[in-house]
């Protein structure tokens, strides 16, 4: 097992007693990314007034609600497209809500040049949603990149929790101009691919048409 | 000769253009790499305007030298 796979599954241990708890309960998946979304907020609060571990506190726990959310929803048996799209939709809230408050404090304390690099941070996080969204409504799939919600998620958290939120920032805003980039590429080519297969598609159809035509003439 | 030039350009393409799945060992080396450029550099470097302390590096630099 990999370095990040055991911490994967150390994670999931005290997860699976809040899924049941949650299941037993009855609790509706969608109420759950709700009070997700809400304690994000809240986490964003905690950043905008420099509160970087109530942040790191309230990041995790908005975090489990984020996680468990789909889960409930398989065990509940109440998996809709709705709930899919209701999930997505406010994820990005809590993406920007989080950037808002560091923003937000970077301009109290006048370094504008942080104000820049977290909003560039914010452009581009949604961006990588965006790009992956609108590919996949051309493509089968768009799965690449490195910086997806889960990686920022994290990086946000540690950047929280050990004061050190300026180099996530830059590691953030780097890795995510990176993936916005490979989904264009990775778009590009496989819709170029496509219309190789169909230029050849009708170049075959072309020929056979032309041979058709010269059986009928003869 | 030619081998040499081309793998650290392949590898630099492949962390570049990434398609490796979450817990794989390539994924292990990039979360550990972004681990040490946030833990290591000092804020200083950075401007970092919350970050205190001197930070991995700061601290050997400061033991070294100072």
């Amino acid at each position: 097992m990999t370095f990040t796979g055991a911490i994967g599954a150390i994670c999931l241990l005290p997860l699976r007693g809040i899924i049941h708890l949650c299941v037993a309960l009855r609790i509706h998946p969608n109420i759950l990314t709700f009070t997700g979304v809400v304690v994000n907020v809240l986490a964003a609060w905690a950043l905008a007034v420099n509160r970087f571990m109530t942040a790191f506190v309230l990041m995790v726990i908005a975090n489990i609600f984020d996680f468990i959310d789909g889960k409930v929803a398989k065990e509940l048996r109440m998996e809709s497209k709705f709930g899919g799209f209701w999930d997505s939709t406010l994820d990005r809230f809590s993406d920007l809500s989080l950037f808002a408050g560091l923003i937000w404090l970077y301009s109290t304390l006048g370094r504008h040049d942080y104000v820049l690099v977290t909003t560039l941070t914010l452009i581009f996080s949604i961006m990588t949603s965006y790009t992956r969204a609108r590919a996949e409504s051309l493509i089968d799939k768009c799965k690449v990149g490195f910086m997806e919600r889960p990686e920022r998620i994290v990086l946000l958290m540690i950047g929280a929790a050990t004061n050190r939120m300026a180099g996530v920032l830059w590691v953030i805003l780097l890795l995510s101009i990176l993936t916005v980039a490979d989904r264009i590429y990775f778009t590009w080519r496989e819709l170029n691919g496509s219309r190789k297969v169909e230029e050849t598609l009708m170049a075959e159809w072309q020929q056979q048409k032309a041979r058709w035509q010269q059986k009928r003439v003869s | 000769m030619k081998r040499l030039i081309t793998l650290p350009l392949l590898v630099v393409w492949k962390a570049f253009f990434w398609t490796y799945e979450r817990a794989s060992w390539q994924y292990d080396l990039m979360v550990l790499a972004i681990l040490a450029f946030v833990w290591i550099t000092p804020p200083g470097w950075l401007g970092d305007p919350t970050g205190q302390g001197p930070g991995l590096i700061g601290w050997i630099v400061e033991k070294l030298f100072i």
